[in-house]
């Protein structure tokens, strides 16, 4: 079996007696793309940061490749951190050779990569540019570049998306899954459900300092009940037909004056046998609408189901 | 060791890069330069200044004040003569040159002819300068409610440089019962003592040459108990040659004093660097970043190493502009002045410059590392001034004290403060000179480089917790105002 990229274990850490991480423990599969959720004040900056031994955890272990992180292990590791910055009085191709440099990545490797990168990247012609003279979506180009310019084996973003334009949003997407297509592993926090949706293959969802989900997208979608919204030519009651499949609402008339209603899958249901129940007792339909459940949905229903946290005693 | 040479290296060349580094670099020998100069130019800068003096005792003491005047100005003149034709002559020509100024024996009337033997005809005003710059001129009232509106510049006296207000009025009188004259000096320059001290001196030597000349001696007498004085001889037990202890021997003290001032002031320049550098870091949010890459406590000893690297250079380059000037000083002032070339030489120490080089590297990591860590608190510079203050009085105590202690530098008192460690570096650099017993120096330097291992420890995690926003200025505070803590981390 392949070594995760990443592995913790009952990562745990308390500032001033609050507990910002509690027994956290989960892995990132090597090659996977995995989204690290959870609401702001979960704690997934505090793991991170333990994750790559910025910060020591009160209890617990982080191993990246299998070993703690030393120096050595975070060369293998592009990281992304929620507050970014670059040094605003070096160019753009210096602040990038540096990072690279700091990486290991001998000094006329660095600069060769770090044009070509600004090339590729569409920053050919402000690599001599300080970066305070950059507008800010440029600014931001430079620091991912500079968190990936050592090929990494892994890469962390820490809320990668937050502050970028939906130009840059694309752009970092697309980039994700560019190094995940060449074989790295990527772990990024976020709170913005449609990326990781998109993205992800796997998420590991964090709520007041706790993991309360890891695994699947899928898996993660399975705990929200598909829905199914019905239009029907009629003020007829058809609660008690659809109540076979799971639990019945009736929603506020359209428009058109179509009666809806909602039905909340019970486990097992398919659409297609509400459907056919439907048509079987001669209901009129004019609207038949499987609702395909999001990782927003999974989120908040996850998020709302788990406890909240006490202040650790005697701290 | 990577990542301490390249965060080192980066400080480095982002300060060489700036307009500060270059004006600083500039600056120092600029200002020695217009330091050194100063004292000439003020001399050769003083106005022409005029005055009168009303003799109201009718006896001739006017003329006993100004005949001083003359003649100091006189002498004045003819040592300034004798330092530039030492620069400029060979010793035949500076004979010659002094024996043409020699030819007026009470005035300068021989000064034009000295200096054209020298070549340096036109230079008459900068070698006759100092008193000469006071001309006495016949008074255009004889009280002093008539004579105040010139004092005031209400009204101005004909002068051979055009119409003037008068820079002073000295009143010469004699108050009943009493033998001795009463100068009453009058000038609206309050600071400016040298014309109302010559007229002090005048008459104090007129009225003892002439009580000595009441009780029956001629003036070559006078002239020969006027002259007599002790001679004082000081000697160090410690010499092995017992010589005369001379400037030479006070100046290694006089040049550890103000190595230990210019440690202080380097030291708290640079820890300042340091210190603006790491908040425009911390707004720029660039240490987390950093954290990912490397350890904090290289993160430290790059940024301290770096900027060390910058002192370096700037003491490289003005120690390199110094000793160039020394070595030419030394050369020029072997022609004038062999004793004074001599204590130059004396006053260069490369054990002192060594030791404060040792002294000024570990209180630059001490304070530095302090001001690296309490910076790490700060999001701004006004949050490092409240936190930095206590700190700053904490640095200005050695500075006073050394200041109080420059003439008795081994008392007990120094002797004390020097082993407190983050002081030691100032006082024991002041100390050297006195030969201080080996124990203190090495005890003190032990304390010292403890202290410094301690405070590097200490600063790495104060910086560890500041940079990444877990405890910041606020946390201090509460250490001492004993508030509950609040919670400050997701």
């Amino acid at each position: 079996m392949t070594m995760p990229a990443l592995d913790v274990s009952g990562l745990t850490k308390t500032f001033s007696g609050f507990p910002a991480v509690r027994d956290v423990s989960f892995s990132v599969p090597a090659g996977s793309i995995t989204g690290f959720l959870g609401p702001n004040g979960a704690g997934k900056t505090t793991t991170l940061r333990m994750a790559l031994g910025i910060i020591r955890p009160d209890a617990g272990s982080a191993k990246l490749f299998g070993q703690p992180p030393t120096l050595r292990a975070l060369d293998r590791v592009g990281f992304l951190p929620e507050e970014r910055g670059v040094y605003r009085k070096m160019t753009a191709e210096q602040v990038i050779a540096l990072f690279a440099r700091l990486k290991g990545v001998p000094a006329a490797e660095a600069r060769r990569r770090a044009a070509a990168a600004l090339e590729r990247f569409g920053l050919a012609a402000s690599a001599g540019k300080k970066v305070k003279e950059l507008s800010k979506g440029m600014a931001q180009k430079v620091q991912i570049i500079a968190a990936i310019i050592h090929e990494p084996d892994f890469i962390i973003l820490d809320e990668p998306f937050s502050g970028l334009d939906p130009v840059n949003q694309a752009m970092l997407e697309d980039v994700i899954l560019e190094q995940a297509a060449a074989g790295r592993t990527i772990l990024f926090s976020t709170h913005v459900m449609a990326q990781a949706e998109r993205i992800c293959d796997r998420i590991v969802l964090m709520a007041r300092g706790q993991k309360i989900f890891d695994g699947k997208v899928d898996e993660a979608l399975a705990v929200v009940p598909r829905l199914v919204t019905i239009g029907v030519d009629s003020d007829d009651d058809i609660s008690a037909l659809l109540s076979r499949f799971g639990e019945v609402t009736r929603l506020e008339k359209d428009v058109d004056g179509v009666t809806l209603w909602q039905v909340a899958l019970a486990a097992g249901i398919d659409p297609q046998h509400v459907l056919r129940a439907c048509v079987e007792a001669g209901v009129r339909l004019t609207r038949f609408e499987p609702v395909r459940p999001h990782l927003h949905d999974a989120f908040v229903r996850l998020v709302s189901a788990s406890d909240p946290l006490q202040p650790v005693e005697g701290q | 060791m990577r990542a301490i040479y390249l965060i080192a290296r980066r400080e480095y060349l982002s300060y060489v890069a700036t307009w500060g580094f270059w004006l600083s670099l500039a600056s120092v020998p600029l200002f020695m330069l217009i330091g050194a100069s100063i004292p000439a130019l003020v001399q050769s800068a003083q106005p022409v200044r005029h005055y009168v003096i009303i003799d109201e005792t009718n006896t001739g003491l006017d003329d006993v004040i100004q005949a001083s005047i003359e003649r100091e100005r006189r002498e004045q003149t003819r040592a300034a003569l004798e330092a530039a034709a030492a620069v400029s002559a060979d010793a035949a020509t500076r004979e010659r040159a002094l024996a043409a100024f020699d030819a007026d024996p009470l005035g300068l009337d021989g000064l034009d002819d000295a200096l054209e033997i020298l070549g340096m005809q036109g230079s008459a005003d900068m070698i006759a300068a100092g008193t000469g710059r006071l001309i006495r001129l016949d008074a255009p009232a004889r009280t002093l409610e008539g004579l105040r509106p010139y004092l005031l510049g209400e009204r101005q006296v004909a002068t051979p440089d055009g119409p003037r207000s008068l820079f002073a009025a000295v009143f010469i009188s004699q108050e009943a019962g009493s033998d001795l004259p009463l100068i009453n000096y009058y000038s609206t320059n309050v600071t400016e003592q040298s014309l109302s001290g010559a007229a002090r001196r005048a008459l104090r030597d007129h009225v003892r040459e002439q009580a000595l000349a009441e009780r029956g001696l001629d003036p070559a007498e006078i002239r020969e108990l006027s002259s007599l004085e002790p001679e004082i001889r000081n000697f160090n037990p410690a010499t092995v040659d017992d010589s005369e202890v001379g400037a030479a021997d006070w100046a290694p003290f006089i040049v550890a004093i103000v190595l230990a001032i210019m440690l202080w002031t380097a030291i708290f320049s640079v820890a300042n660097m340091l210190l603006t550098s790491l908040i425009e870091e911390k707004g720029g949010k660039i240490i987390e970043l950093l954290l990912s890459t490397v350890r904090v406590r290289d993160l430290l000893v790059g940024k301290l190493l770096g900027v060390a690297a910058v002192s370096f250079t700037l003491f490289a380059v003005w120690g390199l502009i110094g000793t160039t000037v020394m070595l030419l000083a030394g050369t020029f002032l072997q022609g004038i002045d062999p004793e004074l070339a001599g204590l130059i030489g004396e006053a260069v120490q490369p054990g002192l410059f060594l030791a404060a080089l040792g002294y000024f590297m570990v209180g630059y990591l001490m304070y530095g590392a302090i001001f690296l860590a309490l910076g790490s608190l700060c999001e701004t510079l006004h949050d490092a001034q409240t936190l930095m203050s206590p700190l700053i009085l904490v640095l200005m105590l050695p500075l006073m004290i050394l200041v109080f202690a420059m003439r008795s530098i081994d008392s007990v008192a120094v002797q004390i403060v020097s082993w407190v460690p983050i002081w030691t570096p100032f006082i024991m650099i002041a100390r050297l000179p006195s030969d201080p017993p080996l124990w203190e120096i090495a005890g003190t330097t032990a304390v010292m480089l403890l202290t410094l291992f301690l405070v590097l420890w200490g600063a790495a995690s104060v910086f560890q917790q500041g940079a990444l926003g877990h405890a910041n200025a606020d946390s201090v505070k509460r250490i001492f105002s004993r508030k509950k803590p609040v919670r400050d981390e997701e």
